[in-house]
């Protein structure tokens, strides 16, 4: 499977990744507690410098964000319908910033760090005895080993769909998208209860 | 640690389709083939074995365990998938093969010895940075097969080790199969595999159709195909 980890030695993949998540989570929440147009544009620059280090090439940066960033204009463009100008800015600028953070943070933390970080993050939970700190670090490492598949999976079926000269409509792609995703689904969770991960073999 | 598989009357029914009638059989030895036409209960034979599909009458134990503890059965059993792209968890090798060892309580340096370990084994050290999905079928085969031999299971189910593999790849595998220690069973549609083994297990429409040698199952299997 691929993954959407970058190599390279960047000042981000230098920093430890409790200190990359914790600033993601943080730079949240300010985004989100300012409205100053000033403020969050220097937010999305500083991103993206931050994004533009991380050793991409310009043309592949971009291709990743892309279907993150059409939805950012959607929200964006029903904001304008309603509401003045300035108020439709403010959630594009905000959430451009948070994708830009977040693309950089996925992108220069492997998924194993991003596993080990969350367990050992989430493991004060467990003493609610509602969770299990290494299924919470297992789910999202699956979240993120999926993405990939994913879109892998939806480059496949567009291409069948030209290849059988059909037109290639979001109807007729997403219900072969599902199943196929559900069905890997279905083969990674047996591999996980027969390699005994979430067993807690001892 | 041996072969000691026991089915007592157990069988497999999804609502009213039976994929496993009730069987009854022993198994032991070093290597077991399975053969049988898609469809005929062989993954479901093999998933019985460990634990991955409940009987639905019956049990099966392994070295006297019952199976329906997936602890022990996942602890005795290591299970090869047929797509080992869909088992492999981690997209780094030696990450991927450390992951099913971390919730066993080891250390970190028992956890680095026995990754480095199981690769040695099969002299596959230069596939421990390899992002799995650069790898080849062959070596895709050996990242599986090291990342549940790591966990030291002592019975091994491979389901179709040789599918979709070139000539060379499936030279490889067959060479690491016939060379581990471990007891082995092997399902697959791969005649040439399984052609010297004592014992092979004909499947057919959900029944046990061949106890036999490699020779006579395989006969058997023809006249059904035809």
């Amino acid at each position: 499977m691929q993954s959407l980890y970058v190599e390279g030695n960047s000042v981000m993949h230098r920093l430890s990744p409790r200190v990359k998540l914790l600033s993601l989570t943080v730079f949240g929440v300010v985004l989100f507690i300012s409205d100053n147009i000033l403020l969050l544009s220097i937010a999305v620059l500083l991103t993206a410098v931050l994004y533009r280090m991380i050793g991409l090439p310009f043309a592949d940066g971009l291709r990743r964000l892309r279907p993150v960033f059409l939805t950012i204009v959607v929200v964006a463009l029903f904001n304008l319908i309603f509401n003045p100008w300035q108020q439709a800015l403010v959630p594009l600028l905000r959430l451009t910033a948070l994708m830009l953070l977040a693309a950089t943070v996925t992108a220069t933390t492997s998924i194993t760090e991003f596993i080990d970080e969350v367990t050992a993050l989430a493991r004060p939970l467990e003493r609610t005895g509602w969770v299990q700190a290494d299924d919470i670090g297992l789910a999202l490492g699956l979240v993120l080993r999926f993405v990939p598949e994913i879109v892998g999976r939806y480059q496949a079926i567009r291409e069948a769909h030209k290849a059988r000269g059909l037109k290639v409509r979001p109807t007729t792609l997403l219900a072969p998208l599902i199943i196929l995703t559900l069905k890997d689904a279905d083969n990674i969770a047996a591999a996980i209860d027969a390699r005994g991960i979430r067993r807690h073999v001892s | 640690m041996g072969l000691d598989i026991r089915f007592e009357g157990a069988g497999v029914s999804f609502g009213a389709r039976v994929a496993l009638q009730p069987l009854t059989l022993g198994i032991s030895g070093k290597r077991i083939g399975v053969i049988g036409l898609n469809g005929s209960g062989k993954t479901t034979f093999a998933r019985l074995i460990n634990g991955l599909t409940k009987p639905s009458v019956g049990r099966v134990t392994v070295n006297g365990r019952d199976t329906s503890d997936e602890k022990a059965a996942v602890a005795d059993v290591g299970f090869i998938f047929q797509s080992p792209q869909n088992q492999i968890i981690l997209p780094i090798v030696k990450d991927d093969i450390a992951f099913g060892l971390k919730r066993r309580g080891l250390t970190k340096a028992e956890i680095e010895a026995k990754v480095e370990g199981v690769l040695a084994r099969f002299g596959a050290e230069a596939l421990a940075d390899r992002r799995a999905h650069e790898l080849s079928g062959g070596e895709l085969q050996v990242a599986a097969l090291c990342s549940v031999l790591a966990t030291g299971p002592g019975i091994l189910i491979l389901d179709e080790p040789t599918n979709q593999l070139d000539l060379k790849n499936r030279a490889l595998v067959e060479g690491i199969i016939a060379g581990l220690p471990e007891s082995a069973i092997i399902i697959t549609h791969d005649l040439e595999l399984i052609a010297g083994f004592e014992r092979v297990l004909l499947f057919h429409e959900g029944r046990l159709a061949a106890d036999a040698p490699a020779a006579e199952a395989i006969a058997r299997y023809k006249e059904i195909a035809a």
